[in-house]
């Protein structure tokens, strides 16, 4: 067996990545191990029929860390992001539409005719969005304070955050202590009287999670996913996978290794300790950190197996709440389809929103409470071709639609038989809104949660590695007092979407755990 | 003129009553306003069928902190607190759970659905215990406020984050969860027999806008262990004489300390001259006037109707505007011509009928607790309730002629604001759905009512005058509690207006017959005397 690696990645998921490329930089000898044959995991393009070019998972590169960005110089390798003046589309079972802009004065204009009085708050709305965003973003790329050890140089870290949150002024602090616990529903209804509107601005309260807009915290969501600016959209020219790729041309450049369809079976310990990795070939690889980009469910139960760990500790990983909600469409078009309410294309180029209020969300929740696919469900749309027309052939579309709420654990049938009836509900939902849309769908992939746990490795389906409620963050993530990307193993670190900060394409937990692990590496 | 007190509290339900005879003990003379023809507020005790004594509101008790019993000798005064010793949670399958204080047959009765459950019950309960005694401390406290520099909130702030990092590791964590989980997720942590998660979740819902799975419920269910931990476990009991006991206890007690207490007085408006509260003027016109002022209403009642809110600062009033205060629950009490037969425990009293002395607690799942708050959501009261009962004169004779039988019957969700129709026009209609859920698992009950009382958030409103019938004067979500409740700077009891107090179930910690917001305000009024 060989040890000739300093670090070993389990997963070529955007946070395996970030973790390889920033450890390379470091001048650390690293391997790379992707059990699928695409880089990405689930930020990751693929022809998935010839000519169509498919964002699989992850579509909207706005939270993506710009310091990690400029840190692995990933524009020299060929990164090129491009943002969409129109953040939401969304349209009306009425047959109207609303449009938030990127910016805000177009927005609070456009918003006059639904309301002049929301349009009139909506300015200061936004600004209360970004000043409280600016705050979490400063927790990004931090890694939780251990609250049991008291370490000075470790609160010294978070007294910027402290700083951040000082500089909201009294008022202002209080109101952020006030808002993170809040349910979106409450927060928007003390802004905003449009249905419409408070439909629309809950939806990234709920994104990922098996929450509803009435459900304590998806305030909090509604922020984090506000972080890097509110209405913030921004796609990568080629499809997300192309950010993947950048990453993995940015390790490489650094001499990292890589190496796709090439599944680990096995973390593998001696006295106590990860060692190797044993790949499913049989082939055996050593190094003297193993870093797992997996979820934490999977990386315990399955890579490393129970009986090595604590019953305790193994406890609270079992006690993860996961819960898989989103299922994905992806099609394949002849035309653009034509929205209600549309009035250019241009609309159409940031995200497309079927949530035409808080009581849709909730009732879409309420089904998945009982164990049962919406039967009107939350729609996020994207057509990445508006931002690069070169993802299908000339004058075709990709469209993809990202679903809620599809619940992992269905009471009744199983994933399998509910795959294509879950398809055609979505084209039929979204048929209601672009009347010609069916006429123009050349192929359709279904993906549900069981396919995100089967091909993707995602427990129950999960797209953020766990869901992010406030009993699952910060110093509680991956499960309480692990959330410094170490584990009870030594030498087997964490860098996935289950730790801190958590989901969404920011590549925080990956740069968060090379950093911890380079300490670990220097003896620190 | 009217004489002159030093001080007035507004509102003689058990917190005003307590600051009441606080303030008294410490030489004050005080004087207290009651609205109504008696005090109690949402603790009393009223005849409202000959011969049947309702607790119309407020049943049991088990929050009141024990050091105000001993500080107003609420015993001497005559507070007695009879055990609830078990609580029945039938099935309709004919099934049933029950728990008592008799620890195996508890035991025995949980592993007839699962003995795994039985097993981790043990551990629960203890955790319960370490974690509501964790808490605890926050009880005595004033919330210190953290956007200060003063060194009093700066040690108070300290202090507490001392406490809460001395526990070790395991309870901060479980602490951190109890403050942010679903009563649902975190019993799914121990549990796997429904009967039982839907039981113990339903002290997570109790007086809130949620249902068992929305995350905060964990913390009302930690908060409703709260008054466990200073008897023995499950110390939840009836006060002979209805809660009204209570009430009169502690009004006795503070009469007994020379504090006066009026009834039929409704206080209209706190007088404040130069921004300084210096009495109130009553509805018919009388003014009394105090050197301090305190009202033990709701803060919306308080800030926005006692005062002229133009005389505050607007961002309080926003916050006052905004406190979320939404009523969800009803009571339904009954005049009984026998003792109801629960279908899935046939038996009397007084051997076989143990359960009938006890609560009886219609929550058979967390689904079908969560069902009922469905139809909340959307504006409508639950069709199948989740309701919580006892049946006062078997535990308390004096509470009906021989023979007949009281029961109280706490009911949720009964949304204060109904999408379709008024509650005027639903009361009987809410009423019969309370009913045809308790005809299912107690057959004889339709045939033995003699007298029903349906109360509606909208009665609660007008009757006790809680705002929105909120029978914890604002939703314990953790956006309103501790330092934020009321109302962000305005956590310490007092207001903007100079010798204007609170010292309601809005103020910190809040919520139950617990006494602690009474008693803390009244020792801060003390310290600016």
């Amino acid at each position: 067996m060989s040890t000739n690696y300093d670090a070993i990645i389990v997963g070529a998921g955007h946070n395996g990545l970030v973790s390889a490329a920033m450890l390379a930089k470091g001048g650390y000898r690293v391997l790379v191990l992707e059990q699928r044959d695409v880089l990405g995991g689930a930020a990751a393009s693929e022809e998935t029929i010839p000519g169509y070019c498919f964002n699989t998972g992850a579509d909207d590169a706005a939270l993506f860390v710009d310091e990690i960005a400029e840190e692995l110089f990933l524009k020299m390798h060929s990164l090129e992001f491009r943002e969409s003046q129109a953040a939401v589309f969304a349209p009306q079972p009425d047959g109207s539409a609303i449009t938030l802009w990127q910016d805000e004065a177009r927005t609070a204009h456009e918003l006059e005719s639904l309301n002049k009085e929301d349009a009139a708050r909506y300015p200061a709305f936004a600004r209360q969005v970004n000043q409280i965003g600016r705050v979490l973003q400063e927790m990004l790329l931090r890694t939780p304070p251990d609250v049991t050890e008291r370490k000075v140089g470790e609160l010294l870290s978070w007294a910027k955050v402290g700083l951040q949150v000082r500089r909201l002024g009294n008022k202002g602090m209080m109101e952020f202590v006030r808002l993170l616990p809040m349910a979106i529903h409450e927060y928007l209804e003390e802004w905003f009287q449009s249905e419409p509107l408070k439909g629309v601005l809950a939806a990234p309260a709920i994104t990922g999670t098996r929450q509803g807009p009435r459900s304590a915290g998806t305030t909090l969501m509604m922020l984090y996913q506000s972080s890097n600016g509110f209405n913030r959209t921004r796609f990568v020219v080629g499809g997300i996978g192309r950010l993947s790729q950048a990453l993995a041309a940015a390790a490489r450049s650094n001499g990292a290794e890589i190496r796709t369809s090439s599944p680990v079976a096995r973390i593998l310990l001696q006295d106590g300790q990860a060692t190797s990795v044993r790949l499913v070939d049989g082939e055996e690889l050593g190094a003297r950190a193993i870093i797992s980009s997996a979820d934490p469910r999977r990386t315990f139960f399955d890579l490393v197996g129970p009986t090595n760990l604590e019953p305790r500790f193994m406890r609270s990983v079992r006690n993860i709440i996961f819960r898989g909600s989103t299922a994905k469409v992806n099609l394949a078009l002849s035309r653009l389809p034509t929205f209600n309410g549309q009035q250019s294309v241009e609309q159409l180029s940031g995200h497309i929103r079927i949530s035409p209020s808080l009581e849709y969300l909730e009732r879409a929740y309420d089904d998945a409470k009982y164990g049962r696919i919406s039967r009107q469900p939350f729609l996020d749309v994207v057509i990445p071709t508006l931002t690069d027309a070169a993802l299908a052939p000339h004058g075709h579309h990709v469209m993809s639609i990202r679903m809620q709420y599809a619940p992992y654990g269905l009471r009744e049938r199983d994933w399998d038989a509910q795959r294509e009836p879950l398809g055609d509900l979505v084209v039929d939902t979204l048929s209601q809104y672009a009347p010609d849309l069916k006429q123009f769908i050349v192929h359709r992939q279904v993906l549900t949660p069981l396919d995100w746990e089967r091909e993707y490795g995602l427990t129950e389906g999960s797209i953020f590695h766990g869901q992010m409620g406030l009993d699952q963050l910060l110093v509680m993530r991956p499960v309480a007092g692990w959330s410094q990307y170490r584990t009870p193993l030594r030498n087997l670190f964490l860098c996935g979407a289950g730790t801190h900060p958590g989901g969404g394409v920011t590549g925080a937990p990956g740069y968060n755990a090379a950093r911890e692990v380079g300490r670990a590496l220097n003896g620190a | 003129m009217a004489q002159k007190y030093d001080a007035i509290i507004i509102g003689g339900g058990h917190n005003g009553l307590i600051a009441a005879g606080y303030l008294a003990r410490a030489g004050k003379r005080v004087l207290v306003l009651e609205r109504r023809y008696l005090v109690g507020g949402a603790s009393v005790t009223e005849e409202i069928y000959p011969g049947f004594k309702y607790t119309v509101f407020s049943y049991v008790v088990s929050l009141l902190r024990p050091e105000i019993v001993r500080d107003l000798q609420l015993a001497k005064h005559g507070l007695t607190v009879l055990p609830l010793e078990s609580t029945l949670t039938p099935m309709l399958d004919g099934n049933y759970l029950y728990r008592d204080g008799d620890h195996f047959c508890t035991m025995r009765n949980i592993a007839r659905f699962s003995q795994r459950d039985a097993d981790a019950y043990d551990d629960y309960s203890r955790s319960m215990y370490f974690m509501a005694k964790a808490v605890k401390y926050m009880l005595g406290i004033i919330p210190p406020d953290p956007t200060t520099y003063n060194p009093r909130d700066l040690l108070g702030l300290v202090d507490m984050a001392r406490h809460f990092l001395d526990l070790d590791e395991e309870k901060l964590f479980m602490l951190a969860k109890l403050m942010t989980m679903s009563a649902a997720d975190f019993l799914d942590q121990w549990f796997e027999s429904e009967p039982l998660k839907g039981t113990l979740s339903a002290s997570g819902i109790i007086g809130t806008y949620l249902g068992p799975r929305s995350p905060g419920t964990a913390y009302v269910l930690l908060h409703h262990y709260m008054g466990e931990i200073d008897g023995a476990f499950r110390a939840w009991g009836f006060a002979k004489g209805g809660t009204g006991g209570i009430a009169n206890a502690i009004a006795r007690s503070a009469q007994s300390f020379g504090a006066e207490i009026r009834c039929n007085a409704p206080v209209s408006q706190v007088i404040v001259k130069n921004g300084r509260a210096t009495g109130v003027a009553l509805e018919n016109g009388d003014e009394f006037y105090a050197d301090v002022v305190a009202s033990s209403l709701d803060p919306k009642l308080t800030f926005l109707e006692l005062v002229d809110p133009a005389q505050l600062p607007s961002d309080l009033v926003d916050s006052i505007r905004r406190f979320n205060i939404r009523g969800s629950s009803g009571k339904v009490n009954l005049a009984l011509d026998a003792l109801p037969d629960i279908a899935c425990l046939p038996g009397r009293l007084p051997r076989a009928g143990r359960h009938l002395a006890g609560a009886i607690s219609i929550s058979p799942s967390i689904d079908y607790l969560e069902r009922a708050y469905d139809d909340a959501k959307y504006g409508a009261f639950s069709q199948r309730p989740f309701v919580d009962m006892i049946i006062p004169s078997v535990i308390d004779p004096d509470m009906a002629p021989p023979g007949k039988h009281v029961m109280s019957c706490f009911v949720q969700y009964a949304p204060y604001e109904l999408r379709e129709d008024t509650w005027d026009a639903k009361r009987e209609a809410f009423g019969d759905a309370v009913i045809d859920t308790l005809a299912q698992y107690i057959p004889n009950l339709k045939e033995i009512i003699l007298h029903r009382q349906v109360l509606t958030p909208l009665d609660i409103e007008r009757t006790i005058g809680i705002s929105q019938g909120n029978i914890f004067h604002g939703e314990l979500s953790l956006s309103q509690l501790f330092f934020l409740r009321p109302a962000a700077g305005y956590a310490k009891y007092r207001t903007p207006i100079h010798n204007y107090y609170q010292c309601g179930s809005g103020t910190h910690p809040g919520g139950g017959i617990m006494g602690a917001s009474g008693k803390l305000a009244a020792l801060e009024i003390l310290k600016d005397f």
